[in-house]
């Protein structure tokens, strides 16, 4: 009987263990936050969170170059805003930054209009924890769930088995810091000309999810003590967004949290003939004025340690000096042109 | 509750657990709780709790009846009775839309189709229970006085989706016996659960992304690629069937349960008659000791059988009365199928006409054999028996997979009038039709994986050789069965790449 006893807790160890092998493969696309939860616990100085704005917007390894600083990017792309909090919390569980960057960006959009894609890439990259249960249960009331099935959210190899046939060598490699997190590809070297964007002033009004999401979240970052700065990033938005990113500042600024909106700037204005690759997406160059700027004002506004030098830190550097030959590869341009 | 779902996993985990923990005089019990609530697990309500009661009552009822005025002519007209109330109920439930497209299509009426409510597993209780009767009245067995037994051996749950069909007398020592947990049991009970699991998600599911999308889009997709659904189809029922059947005998055999087998490697078959001696099985037993002797031995069929001796002298004569007990068989087997005449067609009628001019031609094809010296002993000849006998069966099964009758005449049209063979060679059209080619190569693999285990079954048990085998081997072997079915498996949502790459910003 003990024979067989420890014959079947041998079987699940080995059960368990070549599972970890196979979905650690398998497992979901890897994507920034992906990335950001396989970084050292306790190494950044600061977390950005938001959507594809903070990947396309923010160079988190050429700040790291200027000032020393490692910004850690919890984004997805089109990350609903109620997953913030969830997200916040779940990286609370590793990293303690001096201050939290979040995008607002999509704070205004409507609620009920999540796709699982955008939902999944939130709360796939998390671990197993009541967190976790509570950001899908949170996301998923916002989701028309009528043909789909519960099970998948929870239990993410229902979804990810079958991703074999997509496997790539890249899959293969052991390759967690690709750029720290910033997008660089083919596509976001284009410059696509776009209108220029005017923000106007008018405010329109919150709708209830919106604003009973802003306000858990600001009473989450109340009750936790955290340092936050809160951002609007430049490019350009619709009229409805703008209204309500206007009501929400105001929110905001009533609750004694600071609110940057880099298209009200004066000293920092983004060309949309030259600095896009999307309507609503900064392409490289745009990028680099971006992080020139907003990373000149973190050192400056923040006391955030300069790791220049540091060993644990390396890889920050290393990724840069990558970034820097995989930009000029894809540009055929030298980036050190770009930095002043 | 599909046998394949999570759902399903938990609740065996449950029932075993409460099973062995249990005083071994309550296990039928906990198996009866069980079974009512995989019952009605998907569908309670009223008439569903009403259905259930109809014939455990009058099975109940009439069993005992039956008994009680066994030897007089009492117990036959109760008999009739009861079969009539469980056959009623069926026919109401299943058929009546079959015999209204019937009768408005004879009588040129416009019945409208009715919606029914049947309970999950309702043809195999339904004929269970009828044999249970059938045996009381035949001596065979002594009815169960108590009830709730009673209601055990009609809902035993790992049978009512896809069977067996099992006896009362061969039943009764298992269902309601005292059963001590076993490891050896357990081990090899859960490993014919995965096989099972295996051949349904693995295979038949993939099988059925192709068959699908063919049937769905025959416009398009026509010609070879017909004739390689008709051919996957096939796959597809068996090892969904047989996976099913191995689910259900492996959960059983963890219960400490021995059940009749229903499948005995079906595709080396040389002839459709011993085709259908290896396929369900028990379905075959029942129909043979239920209809087709009874009516064999019937007194219309033996005044038939004198008639037709006299007309057609001895030797023809006494076919007759053969064929037509057939025939009707047959008939019974399609509509239990389904209440559709491509059911009746596909597994009845065709399967009738098969067999038919299989046993009168047998004959000439032996003196043609003969004649043109052609050595049916060899191996070669053999195999072009088993592939006819694949190849005859799938041409049948284009009926039971079609919508409709016409669906499958246009099916077999377009094998015949379109030739696209470069579908084969081209290197992507294959491709399209609901299998890429990794998921071709997984399906093509697979299926030799289950030609080898099949084969290596014939002459004894596999899981009875690996067992035997040493544990780095067998470990092996489990764990690559077991993330088989966890990669390759046909399950969830999956993952959608162009869904993700689409929305990536």
């Amino acid at each position: 009987m003990i024979k067989n006893i420890i014959k079947v807790i041998v079987f699940i160890s080995i059960f368990c263990i070549i599972w970890h092998l196979v979905f650690s493969v398998l497992w979901v696309d890897k994507n920034s936050a992906t990335y950001f939860f396989e970084e050292p616990k306790n190494s950044f100085d600061i977390v950005y969170v938001g959507s594809s704005n903070v990947l396309t917007h923010f160079n988190s390894v050429l700040a790291f170059d200027l000032y020393g600083y490692a910004t850690g990017m919890l984004t997805t792309a089109s990350q609903p805003f109620s997953a913030v909090e969830y997200l916040i919390k779940e990286s609370r569980k590793y990293q303690n930054p001096n201050l939290y960057v979040i995008d607002i960006s999509k704070a205004a959009d409507d609620f009920d209009i999540f796709p699982k894609e955008d939902i999944r890439r939130c709360t796939d990259s998390m671990k197993f924890s009541k967190n976790r249960i509570e950001a899908i249960n949170e996301l998923l009331s916002y989701t028309d769930m009528s043909d789909d099935n519960y099970l998948d959210y929870y239990f993410s190899f229902f979804m990810y088995h079958n991703r074999w046939k997509n496997l790539t060598e890249s899959n293969f490699a052991d390759d967690k810091t690709l750029y720290k997190g910033y997008l660089l590809t083919d596509y976001n070297i284009e410059v696509v000309k776009e209108k220029t964007d005017i923000w106007n002033d008018t405010k329109l009004d919150l709708p209830e999810e919106n604003e009973k999401t802003l306000t858990s979240l600001m009473n989450y970052i109340n009750e936790n003590n955290l340092n936050v700065l809160f951002v609007i990033p430049s490019r350009e938005f619709e009229p409805k967004h703008k209204g309500r990113l206007n009501t929400i500042t105001t929110i905001l600024q009533e609750n004694n949290f600071k609110v940057i909106n880099f298209n009200k700037l004066d000293d920092f204005k983004i060309n949309y003939e030259t600095d896009l690759y999307q309507q609503n997406h900064l392409n490289v160059y745009g990028a680099t004025k971006y992080t020139l700027y907003f990373a000149k004002y973190l050192h400056e506004n923040y006391e955030l340690k300069n790791h220049k030098g540091d060993e644990n830190y390396s890889t920050w550097q290393s990724e840069y000096e990558r970034f820097k030959i995989d930009f000029n590869k894809l540009t055929k341009k030298d980036f050190n042109d770009y930095l002043y | 509750m599909s046998l394949t779902s999570l759902t399903f996993l938990i609740f065996c985990l449950i029932v075993f657990s409460i099973y062995f923990i249990v005083p071994k005089k309550f296990q039928w019990f906990i198996l009866l709780v069980s079974s009512v609530f995989f019952l009605f697990y998907d569908n309670f309500n009223v008439s569903t709790v009403i259905q259930a009661l109809v014939v455990l009552l009058s099975t109940y009822v009439y069993g005992r009846l039956i008994h009680k005025y066994r030897d007089t002519k009492k117990s036959k007209v109760i008999l009739i009775i009861g079969i009539a109330i469980i056959l009623g109920q069926l026919f109401a439930l299943k058929y009546i839309n079959l015999f209204l497209s019937t009768l408005n299509h004879i009588s040129g009426h416009n019945f409208r189709n009715i919606t029914t409510n049947s309970l999950v597993g309702i043809s195999y209780y339904s004929l269970i229970m009828i044999s249970y009767l059938i045996d009381i009245y035949r001596g065979t067995c002594k009815p169960q006085n108590n009830i709730l037994k009673c209601a055990l051996f009609m809902s035993y749950f790992p049978i009512l989706t896809s069977g067996p069909f099992v006896r009362y007398g061969d039943m009764e020592d298992e269902l309601y016996g005292e059963h001590k947990f076993s490891y050896k049991n357990m081990c090899s009970g859960l490993v014919r659960v995965l096989w099972g699991i295996f051949k349904i998600l693995v295979i038949s599911q993939r099988c059925g992304y192709f068959v699908d999308y063919v049937y769905e889009n025959i416009v398009v997709y026509n010609g070879i690629y017909t004739i390689i659904a008709a051919l996957l189809f096939t796959i597809q029922l068996y090892t969904n069937f047989s996976g099913s059947i191995d689910v259900i005998m492996g959960i059983s055999e963890v219960l400490g349960i021995k059940l009749p087998e229903n499948f005995n490697v079906p595709f080396f078959s040389k002839t459709i008659t011993e085709f259908w001696r290896n396929w369900h099985i028990t379905l075959g037993a029942w129909l043979r000791d239920y209809i087709f002797y009874p009516l064999l031995k019937s007194d219309i069929m033996q005044k038939l059988n004198k008639k037709c001796k006299k007309a057609f002298g001895k030797k023809i004569g006494k076919k007759v009365p053969l064929y037509l007990s057939m025939f009707i068989m047959w008939l019974l087997i399609g509509i239990w199928h389904g209440g559709a005449y491509t059911y009746i067609i596909g597994s009845g009628i065709l399967q009738f006409i098969f067999i038919f001019f299989e046993d009168i031609l047998a004959p000439v094809a032996s003196k043609v054999n003969n004649k043109l010296g052609i050595n049916d002993k060899t191996f070669s000849y053999k195999l072009y028996q088993v592939i006819r006998t694949y190849l005859l069966f799938s041409f049948a099964m284009i009926f039971f997979r079609a919508h409709s009758v016409k669906n499958a005449i246009d099916i077999i049209s377009s094998i015949f009038v379109i030739w696209n063979p470069w579908i084969l060679f081209d290197g992507k059209s294959l491709y399209t039709a609901g299998l890429d080619r990794p998921d071709f190569m997984v399906l093509i693999i697979s299926i030799i994986v289950l030609f080898v285990v099949e084969l290596l079954d014939r002459k004894g048990s596999v899981r009875e050789k690996l067992f035997k085998q040493n544990i780095v081997f067998r470990w092996t072997i489990l764990f690559s069965l077991i993330f088989s079915i966890i990669i390759f498996g046909c399950y969830g949502v999956g993952y959608d790449p162009a869904a993700f790459i689409y929305r990536q910003f």
